[in-house]
């Protein structure tokens, strides 16, 4: 090919997409949107559900204390402790719930899947910074919230090319 | 007193029209490895790539954790593309254990390693741009990598490590309505990577940069032991997908990208044409994938080893070809696990292709072998 008809091919194939919507997402203003409400497992049939894997969120009217989603964690990222908690339930005896450090975690979900009794799910929370340590270890009280995730925008596809619409 | 010093750290003496230099390992061109060259004015005399500045012991590491744990940390070495990392892993630790795997979960996870190949593709495409002095070339692959990683992040629930393949299946089904959004984004990506045919492959200014650079011939290509688009790039027809089929893939079309050239461009080219066929395997995947069933076999939490036993499986990730060799001892951790990567095979032809070329084609040379860094240190 003539080398002045490649090079004007190759700057007017750039050209064009002046005319063309912007695709990058404006982050902190918009927010991506997610399916479902984050990931989950059904240990009767073993297999998740799909969604993303966020912060997680735990029920306290579920968890017996049973220190197998602290196991799993294990050579994994050691991320989680079990702690006491003041509350008394019957399910719950020995009164510990597993308390999650946000600075290990490294969102595979195991924990999730050797959860057996629904207690343990991850949300669509990803915004986790914080100004300290301590601040991104979260005991069972902070995990039982349920966060609030905006969500707004999706990829759209149009003739004229994709956007964040 | 021995005071020898690590070869190149050693003061030579060297000519004196020769000098040595380190590029590396801070060198945003290098990656985190250092290449040491000596040059005679612009040309490269000698080079002597020394990599294992992010060595991580993943190897000695999964001695330690069981074959469930040892998920989240293999697929580190390649975060862009940890399903195909995982993937000969996966395979192997299947055939240790007598998994049969549903057919849905298979079809699954040839969508997932395609896409995630593509990912990684577009990545390495948006370096090499970068690396010629081409920003459009790293802005476009950067942006469009977008639509995949979407797409993954539907599917996997992260959107990198993505810790999806799990031994007997897949770790979750597929969301609601995904096929469409899938064909969709899929169809739209291959419109897309279509035009960089113009503005990059096509362009005088990027072959006159990189044809005739590097030419790795036929014969030193298999003598050397390099793999996937390296190998295919210098003319031998040799796809895993194809020569070895692993998983559904005996059941998919897929055609192998060759190229007799053997120099940079063509060692270029074969990773996008790759893109461009992956696109058809997603799409026959989606086709002939079973609309419905189960997708992961129930397995005991910390599932054993029937005794001594090896198996070695290998894949086609987006550098070469990738094994897993895994030793079993009939405990719940693998005695023995040595991955072995693509791109420290093709590393090996660096100082066989850089000699003689000038300083300028090292990064054109370099990237062109598809080589990344942490997975080579393992």
């Amino acid at each position: 090919m003539n080398t002045a008809t490649g090079i004007i091919k190759a700057l007017n194939s750039g050209i064009k997409h002046l005319a063309i919507k912007r695709f990058t997402l404006r982050y902190p203003e918009e927010k991506l949107k997610f399916v479902g409400d984050g990931y989950q497992f059904d240990p009767s049939t073993g297999v998740g559900i799909a969604g993303y894997k966020g912060r997680h969120m735990l029920f306290h009217d579920h968890c017996t204390g049973c220190q197998l989603c602290s196991i799993a964690c294990e050579g994994v990222a050691e991320a989680i402790a079990m702690v006491k908690v003041p509350e008394e339930y019957k399910h719950n005896k020995k009164a510990i719930m597993p308390q999650i450090d946000y600075g290990k975690c490294v969102f595979c979900g195991l924990c999730v899947d050797a959860c057996p009794f629904y207690a343990l799910y991850m949300t669509n929370d990803y915004e986790l910074s914080s100004f300290s340590k301590e601040g991104l270890i979260y005991t069972p009280a902070q995990l039982q919230v349920k966060p609030f995730v905006s969500q707004d925008s999706e990829i759209k596809i149009t003739d004229r090319g994709a956007t964040h619409g | 007193m021995n005071n020898e010093l690590p070869p190149g750290l050693a003061l030579q003496k060297v000519d004196e029209r020769i000098m040595t230099l380190n590029v590396g390992p801070q060198h945003p061109g290098s990656g985190h490895m250092r290449i040491i060259v000596q040059i005679d004015g612009d040309y490269i005399v000698a080079c002597d790539p020394d990599p294992g500045y992010v060595h991580r012991g993943e190897e000695k590491m999964a001695e330690y954790r069981n074959y469930i744990t040892n998920i989240p940390h293999l697929e580190r070495p390649v975060i862009h593309d940890s399903c195909n990392i995982l993937y000969p892993y996966v395979l192997g630790v299947e055939e240790l254990l007598g998994i049969e795997v549903p057919e849905r979960a298979k079809y699954i996870r040839v969508i997932a390693s395609e896409l995630n190949r593509c990912v990684y593709t577009m990545y390495w495409l948006a370096i090499y741009g970068i690396f010629l002095g081409h920003s459009t070339m790293f802005m476009w692959p950067a942006g469009d990598r977008e639509l995949l990683i979407d797409l993954l992040e539907k599917m996997t629930g992260a959107r990198v490590t993505h810790a999806h393949f799990v031994p007997g299946g897949i770790r979750n089904d597929l969301p609601p309505n995904f096929e469409d959004v899938c064909l969709r984004q899929v169809n739209y990506f291959e419109k897309r990577i279509k035009e960089y045919a113009a503005i990059f492959y096509d362009n005088p200014i990027l072959i006159a940069r990189t044809a005739n650079t590097g030419v790795l011939s036929r014969q030193d290509a298999i003598r050397l032991g390099t793999t996937g688009s390296v190998l295919r790039a210098s003319g031998v027809d040799y796809d895993l997908r194809k020569k070895e089929p692993y998983d559904v893939y005996d059941e998919l079309d897929v055609h192998s990208n060759v190229m007799n050239e053997g120099d940079s461009y063509a060692r270029s080219k074969i990773p996008w044409l790759d893109m461009l066929e992956s696109c058809n395997i997603i799409r026959q995947a989606l086709q002939k994938m079973p609309k419905s069933g189960s997708v992961r076999v129930k397995l005991k939490p910390n599932p054993k080893g029937k005794g001594f036993d090896s198996v070695y499986k290998r894949v086609e990730s987006g550098r070469g070809s990738l094994g897993c060799y895994i030793v079993s001892d009939g405990k719940p951790e693998p005695y023995r696990l040595k991955l072995s990567v693509g791109s420290f095979r093709n590393l090996i032809a660096l100082p066989y292709l850089l000699k003689g070329e000038k300083l300028g084609n090292m990064p054109a040379v370099y990237w062109s072998l598809n080589y990344w860094p942490v997975e080579a240190d393992r």
